[in-house]
């Protein structure tokens, strides 16, 4: 320390400040900036849940390999990165969700109806998660011009998944089936709108939802984002894992990138199926639970009741899907598309639904708990 | 006792070559001359400084010593004042170009560049006769704004007191300097010179 | 022919003090030339290089000092005279050769030369390297002036085959980069024979034997240099204070006497052989008064071997008031300036030499309102893009990893032109010696990933070693060789990699990718223009194990612009630019720092600075709007 102060002092004498002195002087202004507090209150605890919403707003947020990162100090008081993220306190954007003509649950949230669903497309009933219902309605929608293009969350080439615009029915299958991973897919919502993209589809986990409700009340030009984007299809999520902590174990374990599907089937299974080019592997779920984000145990939304429509399995019925329809919208892009043979529809077993209530007001509870605890 | 001199810029403005072609043009004329060259790390952008002394009799030491410049010949203004409390005086005659070339940290906006209105008021103040030109915009407008170091060679030989002459610099600019490229540089020295003349009075 | 080289003499020349080394040692005949750039000692061979044009002599960048001067030996031992030339960083270097060397002998004049830096004005120390002469035993002259430099090379030559001995001779930055007019001689004609006289042998055995000899030798150097007109006295028969000094420092306490009008009452001993020391000479001045001030650039060497010699002949010259660094008289550390001298002389004497009134007007505003001006990489540099990349593959990478320094233009990477991702510099190729360490404390749980950046010079220099280092013991580290084509840092020096000697002959570049295959070490070629392309590589390296190289390939951007130019126009468009609207917080000025780019205080928003952008074109990469375009020149 000693001789680093002396050469400080030194070098000032010909070059101008130091690089401690800089930096201090980057820390100082810096310190009541907006990005100082999402660095300070979420990346630097380790809460990010890399759902990739300010990545993309700004050149000081990056999405690499799994992995949401600061790569420079921002100096502005105020910023839309903090307005965004979904890991800050923010009151007032509960309001959005109170539309008159809905149930709204404390367990599962606003809806209209909650039935289940499957697609009639082979092809996506191949590849699909469960159902195929969320890769059929965006085929759908984006045949139907209801959208024009989709943000999806790819199987990632050579690095972890991130988020992709589709435009077709191809694009849109070789995204179907679940990456346990957080994919920061919003990075490619932000991208398509700095690239003018307009009549948007969105699929994405409930923190990603809840980011594009927050997007509206965002910096000047908010209202203009909220807009572009016309359907959000919400997933169903416990939690999502870290991705590059969960390949270094499964490198050891022999795995190869890139993860093709995974499932955790219900209890009491507890296990964790991983499929990558050399087929399925399982394990206990307990291994892979270090590896959940620790963001996520703050997270109260299992139903992602900021959407349109919520998609979710279905304990004992792998071929179909839980769907929830929250808005008009999803009501009638639901209705239609059972007319036009795309996919089917059921009532909900009252039991699957009592269950999906109590699996969602146990996450309720745990996030309650847990955000009183790290906060 | 010398007549001390002092160009003072930064990195890519060619005050070395400024300091040479006086340095060349006074052994011509059997002067006693010592050029000390202060350059740090790096080639572009950091202050670079000239310390010339011209004599009859003896060879001085390549520093001048504090507050004993006759003339400062300031390639940027930030850099003049910079030198202003070591080396200048009340009777130091300053030829300054008013073009800043911005520190980095002055772009980064961490620091602040002095107003150079006020830059320019404190070299007034400080004594000695100031004479303020917007050289680099002439040097543009003549061709390339490298050509900056040959006008202000230019006021310098224009300068009352100043021993050698604007064709004492021709002389040494022809071995220099290919014959393509004279006539501009001539063109330099004459405007500099030109400025003095008729700031004189 | 015309300048250095030019044969009759007589003639004044504004001659650099390096020029005038140079042109001195033409003048004592030598026909091998060798050394290594380094600031600021690169244009003695520079210039000696020019003059091989037209002259029949030798001039070798050599790979690094210690062969420089094992070369330039050779020559000696033949009988040609040679001269090696080197920053004081190089005698580090070459030590080990010489200390063997001077036990062996030499033949034919070999001169060593050593420039200084003091106050590292563009070295990574200050090191004094005149304590290399007392080490190895060699005869050291101090020159004051550039037309002393050049009398006292010439005549080096003489002493060095006198003695048959290597001799120093130590110049400071100062002497080094002064121009002044100086007194050309005649050159001789150049008639080498080279012949090894096998009849000779030069090794260090029997060890003692060869130790006596070269004491022996070196008190024959003194009795040369009680004669010397190297060393002279100046000022009152008997004065109250004694001045000793050498170097560049004398002629500031010349003047620094006249200013403060001293010159009736101080005496100044002026030495240019400063070892040995010229005893009887010295015994003679030091009788002379009771107080003696030293006065020398860095370490205390004068003021500790007079001190040391003053007490054997204390009995003769009685006590004596000692000032200097250990007295705390003169700085202790960093160049003497002419004010440094000034301070101490008039605080001896009681002279106010200061002006006052001046200084209290200006100082303060002045302090108040000049910032100080930051370093940068030149516009269009390489290494900003590389760094740019460094920055953003550890960023990426996010397991706190740094970049191990070393020597060069790059070296700049420690500031916030190159990002502030350098964490340690110290010698030549250092950085991948430390990186290699580095890269075997993960069996004690170290898992932050190391970079280490190393230049294509640096790398022929040192690397070399430590690359076959970490291979051999299996370390995991990663060097980018920041290949820019040049000794950039010390005024673009070809070396082996260029394909081009100093004398400008072409030869065959040692190909690097060839030479790091052949230890069976992975190497990749990226450009450091291609800044996200690159991070992408370097993230890549640096999930992976053992040793690694990636070669990043850009010419310098003062070699491109001066050979071939930039292929862009670049604007800011500033209907695109949003200005402080933009979330980027200015994002091209304050992180990226290129100086090409300014703000324009009447937009708000940012814009090119036509004057410095030189056209590379990367900052379009950087810019969120895509606001800073390029457009093809024609
Ligand atoms: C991290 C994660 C946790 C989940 N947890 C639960 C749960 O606890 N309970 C439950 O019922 N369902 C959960 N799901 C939802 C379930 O896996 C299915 O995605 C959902 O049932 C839709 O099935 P599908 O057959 O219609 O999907 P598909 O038609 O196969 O479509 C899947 C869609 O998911 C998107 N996607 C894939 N990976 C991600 C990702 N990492 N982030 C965002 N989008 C992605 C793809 O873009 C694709 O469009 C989770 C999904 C994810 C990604
Ligand atoms: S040019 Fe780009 S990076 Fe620079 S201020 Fe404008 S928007 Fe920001
Ligand atoms: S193009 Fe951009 S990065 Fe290159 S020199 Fe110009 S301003 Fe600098």
């Amino acid at each position: 320390m000693v001789s680093r102060v002396l050469r400080g002092r030194l070098l000032l004498d010909h070059i101008g400040p130091t690089y401690t002195e800089v930096l201090k002087r980057q820390m100082e202004s810096s310190a009541s900036g907006a990005q100082d507090r999402l660095i300070n209150k979420v990346i630097d605890k380790g809460l990010c849940v890399a759902c990739g919403a300010c990545v993309g707003l700004c050149p000081y947020f990056h999405y690499f390999d799994g992995k949401v990162l600061a790569m420079a100090r921002c100096s502005r008081d105020t910023g839309r990165c903090v307005e965004i993220c979904p890991l800050i306190d923010r009151g007032d954007i509960a309001l959005d969700k109170m539309t008159s003509d809905v149930m709204n649950t404390p367990e599962i949230g606003p809806y209209k109806k909650i039935i289940m669903a499957c697609s009639l497309d082979k092809e996506i009933n191949e590849k699909a998660q469960y159902g195929g219902v969320v890769s059929s309605l965006i085929t759908y929608a984006l045949g139907k011009d209801i959208i024009r293009s989709a943000i999806l969350t790819d199987a990632g080439d050579g690095y972890a998944p991130a988020g992709t615009v589709a435009r077709s029915r191809s694009d849109v299958i070789g995204c179907a089936g679940s990456r346990y991973t957080a994919s920061a897919g919003l990075e490619a919502l932000n991208m398509a709108i700095k690239t003018g993209e307009q009549k948007l589809g969105i699929v994405g986990l409930p923190c990603q939802m809840e980011a594009l409700t927050r997007m509206r009340h965002m910096g000047s030009d908010g209202e203009n984002r909220a807009n572009s984007i016309v359907l959000k299809i919400g997933l169903f999520c416990t939690w999502a894992l870290d991705y590059r902590s969960l390949f270094a174990d499964l490198r050891n374990r022999g795995l190869r990138e890139p993860i093709l599907k995974c499932d955790i089937p219900p209890p009491p299974a507890g296990v964790f199926q991983i499929c990558t080019r050399d087929g399925w592997r399982e394990f206990p779920l307990n291994d892979i639970r270090p590896f959940i984000k620790k963001g996520c145990s703050l997270c109260q939304d299992m139903t992602a009741e900021w959407s349109d429509i919520s998609v979710g399995a279905i304990e004992g019925i792998d071929e179909w899907n839980t769907v929830v329809l929250r808005t008009d919208l999803g009501l009638r892009l639901m209705e239609q598309a059972t007319e036009d043979g795309v996919v089917k529809v059921d009532d909900l077993p009252k039991k699957n639904l009592m269950h999906l209530a109590e699996a969602s007001f146990n996450k309720k509870e745990r996030g309650r708990l847990t955000r009183g605890e790290i906060r | 006792m010398a007549l001390n001199l002092i160009i003072t810029g930064v990195g890519g403005q060619g005050n070395v070559l400024a300091s040479q072609v006086v340095g060349k043009a006074a052994v011509k004329r059997g002067l006693r001359v010592t050029i000390g060259e202060t350059f740090g790390l790096s080639q572009r952008g950091g202050p670079v400084m000239s310390h010339i002394r011209l004599s009859r009799k003896r060879d001085y030491g390549p520093l001048i010593p504090p507050n004993k410049a006759h003339i400062i010949i300031g390639l940027e203004p930030l850099e003049t004042i910079r030198v202003l409390p070591e080396y200048g005086n009340s009777e130091t005659t300053f030829v300054v170009n008013s073009w800043p070339v911005y520190p980095l940290n002055v772009i980064a906006d961490e620091v602040e560049y002095p107003d150079t209105e006020r830059i320019r008021s404190i070299l007034e103040d400080a004594g000695g006769k100031l004479y303020w030109l917007d050289a680099t915009r002439l040097a543009i407008d003549l061709g390339a704004p490298i050509l900056l170091n040959m006008i202000m060679l230019g006021t310098l030989c224009a300068l009352p007191d100043f021993p050698l002459q604007m064709y004492d610099f021709k002389d040494v600019l022809v071995d220099m300097f290919p014959e393509s490229r004279l006539e501009l540089n001539y063109k330099a020295l004459e405007i500099g010179n030109e400025f003095i003349t008729e700031n004189e009075n | 022919m015309k300048g250095i080289s030019q044969r009759s003499g007589d003639i004044h020349l504004l001659l650099q003090g390096n020029e005038a080394i140079a042109r001195g040692a033409l003048e004592a005949g030598v026909v091998f030339c060798a050394g290594y750039p380094g600031n600021p000692s690169s244009e003695i061979i520079e210039t000696l290089a020019e003059a091989a044009r037209d002259l029949p002599i030798y001039v070798e960048w050599s790979v690094n000092e210690k062969v420089a001067v094992e070369a330039a030996t050779a020559a000696s031992f033949t009988g040609c005279r040679a001269i090696v030339v080197m920053k004081q960083n190089g005698i580090n270097v070459a030590l080990d050769f010489l200390t063997n060397l001077t036990l062996s002998g030499t033949r034919a004049g070999l001169v060593l030369v050593t420039c200084d830096d003091p106050s590292g004005i563009s070295s990574t120390n200050e090191e004094d390297a005149r304590i290399f002469a007392r080490i190895i035993d060699a005869p050291l002259l101090e020159p004051t002036t550039p037309q002393e430099a050049l009398v006292m090379t010439t005549w080096a030559f003489e002493l060095s085959e006198k003695i048959e001995n290597i001799v120093m001779i130590r110049s400071v930055s100062r002497l080094s980069h002064t121009r002044t007019r100086v007194l050309i001689n005649e050159l001789p004609s150049f008639d080498p024979r080279p012949h090894f006289d096998t009849g000779l042998s030069f090794h260090t055995f029997p060890v003692v034997a060869k130790h006596k000899m070269r004491h022996e030798k070196l008190d024959l150097a003194r009795v040369l240099f009680e004669k010397s007109s190297f060393n002279h006295y100046e000022g009152a028969v008997r004065p109250e204070l004694l001045i000793v000094s050498s170097g560049c420092a004398w002629t500031y306490v010349t003047e620094a006497v006249d200013i403060l009008e001293l010159s009736d009452r101080v005496g100044t001993l002026k030495l240019g052989t400063t070892w040995p020391l010229p005893k009887g000479f010295l015994k003679k001045h030091l009788a002379k008064c009771d107080r003696v001030l030293f006065v020398e650039d860095v370490d205390p060497f004068l003021e500790d071997n007079v001190k040391s010699f003053g007490a054997d002949i204390c009995m003769e010259i009685g006590p004596k008031e000692y000032m200097g660094k250990a007295s705390g008289h003169t700085p202790s550390c960093g160049e003497q300036t002419p004010a440094s001298i000034l301070r101490v002389l008039g605080r001896l004497f009681s002279v106010d030499w200061q002006d006052h009134a001046f200084m209290d007007k200006v100082s303060p505003i002045v302090k108040d309102i000049a910032p100080p001006r930051e370093f940068g990489l030149c516009p269009g540099c390489p290494h900003r893009g590389s760094y740019y990349a460094i920055k953003t593959a550890l960023a990426w990478d996010d397991r706190d990893g740094f970049v191990s320094g070393d020597i060069g233009c790059y070296t700049m990477g420690i500031w916030p032109t190159g990002f502030n991702q350098v964490k340690s510099v110290h010698a030549m190729g250092s950085g991948l010696g430390l990186a290699s360490g580095y890269g075997k404390l993960d069996r004690f749980g170290f898992h932050q990933p190391v970079v280490t950046v190393c230049g294509d010079s640096t790398f022929f220099h040192a690397a070399i070693p430590a690359l076959i280092n970490a291979k051999f013991n299996g370390a995991d580290v990663l060097l980018l060789i920041l290949d820019n084509s040049a000794t950039a840092m010390t005024g673009f020096q070809p070396h082996p990699g260029t394909g081009k000697t100093a004398m400008g002959t072409k030869t065959d570049p040692v190909d690097m990718e060839a030479l790091c295959r052949s230890l069976k070490v992975d190497v990749e070629v990226a450009d450091p223009y291609d800044m996200l392309s690159t991070a992408k590589i370097i993230y890549r390296n640096m999930q992976q194990k053992g040793p690694r190289v990636l070669i990043l390939r850009r010419k310098c951007a003062l070699v491109e612009g001066r050979e071939r130019g930039f292929p862009y126009k670049m604007r800011v468009d500033q209907d695109l630019c949003l200005g402080e609207e933009c979330g980027c917080d200015r994002y091209c000025l304050r992180i990226f720092r290129c100086p090409g780019l300014v703000w324009d205080k009447h937009a708000q928003k940012a814009k090119i600075d036509g004057v410095i952008c030189v056209g590379c074109g990367i900052c379009s990469d950087i810019c969120p709007q895509r606001a800073i375009l390029r457009e093809e020149r024609e």
